[in-house]
């Protein structure tokens, strides 16, 4: 029973992580805080549902949920950060991505209503279970831990080892110098906006397809987590977000385990306010170079 | 109707102004729900539970939110402004769900039985708080203020202690939000967690943005405007997060250093030059 919670926790986890890893790029390039990004996962699942809804099969409302996503993406970045690039617009940035936010949610209530819609798909997806070691496990919950892991270490592969993920770590070290050595900076800023946002959509895909709903208030509460998660790992550090929304996604679920559900995100905020305190760079964050920048 | 046009307006206008308190040392707080939520329970258990009257109830609520305030900000300030923002956010989720799960003050449900605001405590708050932030800014606490929002390093450069100067903003701030809180909750007899949620505490940083925070004007003017726009236009109520949205997005890409930037500097300042 307590090891099953623990592997309901870490897939919790992942898609915590998913989001979290958004985040964090978003905020390592740009400096910036996405507050947008939980709405773009919150209409991931609901990109799901429409086009399951519409006769798409699971493959192809994936890809259609990736697709959007990243258009989302492309559009907040626009809107919300084109303008608002020097270091001392950090507010501004935030309250305009809120703004964006705002919008989205309200526009997606319109659309689908306030309460949560459920989302069923074609055959035994959703129940199957496949038994390891004596524990039934939902194959389902198996596959997406599994998938999520597989897009980090992508991530984490693009960013250090290829040609593009040397450009963003220049942006991110300093754009200015960045565009000295021919970087196209704002070309740059679009590819993260879309890689994290894609990462957020399928994260809410995920989501949605694992509870078999989508509601349009998970933005605020399992978005807003995603952006403790990063602070507890280190704002701007890929591993930390990892290991973050792994830590949280157990934690969350040992308290559900232990009859103090209702208390989790408090647990996660005070958590991040006591690594604020102990080390404030976050779990992996290193002082040096950010808080030069700051 | 009148009565309840003059505390939701005077209401709104002291939330503004507390928003515009802690921004004034530079930090931006999402937390002013949470600390409207604090007015609003503790004040209510004490007149409610203790028969307490209303005013010294509100003030020790204020008292009690401020300390939530400075004891959380504490860490967060000791390192970069932009984690400030994450705890103010950790604030208002915080405390909502905390709420939620007392059943002495009706956990989900709500807590109900309190009476007693009177117009006029309202309009005594704002005039209060207005004369208060128009000494400062006549006072020579307005350029230290100024100093820390403009360029941190250089203030504690000069002797100023930034931190300390930003956590008195935050306590201040808060201690305003809760006693608006608690007057409003007086006012609406029952309220529940659910109406000082992340949303609200984003409408109140929104009220003071789109007023203008580069004087002490500019967020009451804020607060009226979007208190009493929805009320007059018929229907616009449940467009009201996307016409706030949109509103916002188009202020800022049109101005996007006039409305938040403080590249002016004070007022008095710029007389004598």
């Amino acid at each position: 029973m307590l090891v099953e919670q623990i592997i309901n926790g870490v897939v919790l986890g992942s898609m915590y992580a998913l989001i979290a890893q958004g985040y964090t790029l978003i905020f390592g390039v740009l400096d910036k805080l996405n507050f947008a990004h939980g709405e773009i996962f919150m209409l991931g699942g609901f990109v799901c549902l429409a086009s399951v809804a519409l006769g798409a099969s699971l493959p192809v409302a994936i890809l259609i949920t990736a697709i959007i996503s990243g258009l989302l993406g492309l559009m907040v970045e626009f809107v919300g950060f084109r303008k608002f690039r020097s270091a001392d617009a950090h507010i501004t940035a935030a309250l305009s991505s809120f703004a964006i936010g705002l919008v989205l949610i309200d526009l997606s209530q319109k659309v689908w209503g306030a309460e949560p819609v459920a989302l069923t798909l074609p055959g035994s997806l959703q129940t199957a279970t496949i038994t390891i070691a004596g524990l039934k496990i939902v194959v389902l919950r198996l596959a997406i831990l599994v998938i999520s892991l597989l897009l980090m270490l992508v991530l984490y592969l693009v960013v250090l080892r290829t040609g593009l993920g040397r450009r963003i770590r220049a942006v991110a070290e300093s754009p200015a110098k960045a565009a000295l050595f021919g970087i196209n900076v704002t070309r740059i800023n679009q590819q993260v906006f879309v890689i994290a946002s894609v990462m957020a959509g399928l994260a809410g895909l995920a989501l949605a397809v694992r509870t078999g709903y989508s509601s349009t208030d998970v933005g605020f509460t399992f978005g807003l987590k995603a952006l403790a998660i990063m602070a507890i790992g280190g704002m701007g550090d890929l591993r930390g977000a990892l290991l973050g929304g792994l830590l949280v996604g157990v934690i969350e679920a040992l308290a559900f385990q232990w009859g103090v559900g209702q208390f989790a995100d408090v647990f996660v905020w005070l958590f991040m306010i006591a690594i604020l305190l102990l080390r404030p760079a976050g779990l992996f964050g290193t002082l040096v170079s950010k808080e030069i920048r700051a | 109707m009148m009565q309840d046009y003059i505390v939701f307006v005077g209401v709104n206008m002291v939330l503004a102004w507390s928003v515009y308190v802690i921004l004034l040392a530079g930090s931006l707080s999402f937390a002013n729900g949470g600390f409207m939520a604090i007015g609003a329970y503790a004040s209510g258990v004490l007149t409610v539970k203790f028969g307490m009257p209303l005013i010294p109830a509100a003030l020790i609520a204020g008292l009690i939110a401020g300390a939530v305030g400075v004891l959380v900000g504490f860490p967060a300030l000791r390192t970069r402004g932009i984690y400030l923002m994450l705890v103010t956010v950790g604030i208002t989720v915080s405390v909502k769900a905390v709420i939620e799960s007392i059943d002495y003050v009706g956990g989900i449900q709500g807590f109900g039985g309190m009476v007693g605001t009177r117009p006029w405590h309202v309009i005594a708050l704002v005039i209060l708080v207005g004369c208060g932030l128009w000494f400062l800014s006549k006072s020579p606490l307005q350029r230290i203020l100024d100093a820390v929002r403009e360029d941190e390093l250089s203030a504690a450069s000069l002797g100023i202690n930034t931190v300390y100067v930003k956590l008195v903003c935050l306590g201040v701030g808060a201690f305003l939000a809760a006693v608006a809180g608690s007057f409003y909750a007086h006012h609406l007899i029952h309220v529940t967690p659910d109406q000082f949620g992340i949303v609200v505490s984003v409408f109140i940083v929104l009220y003071a943005v789109l007023g203008g925070t580069n004087n002490m004007w500019g967020p009451p003017i804020g607060g009226v405007i979007m208190t009493l726009i929805p009320e007059v236009v018929r229907g616009l109520e449940s467009w009201r997060p996307t016409a706030f949205g949109v509103i916002i997005l188009v202020l800022l890409l049109i101005r996007p250093d006039g409305l938040l930037a403080f590249r002016d500097v004070t007022t008095r300042a710029k007389k004598i030059w």
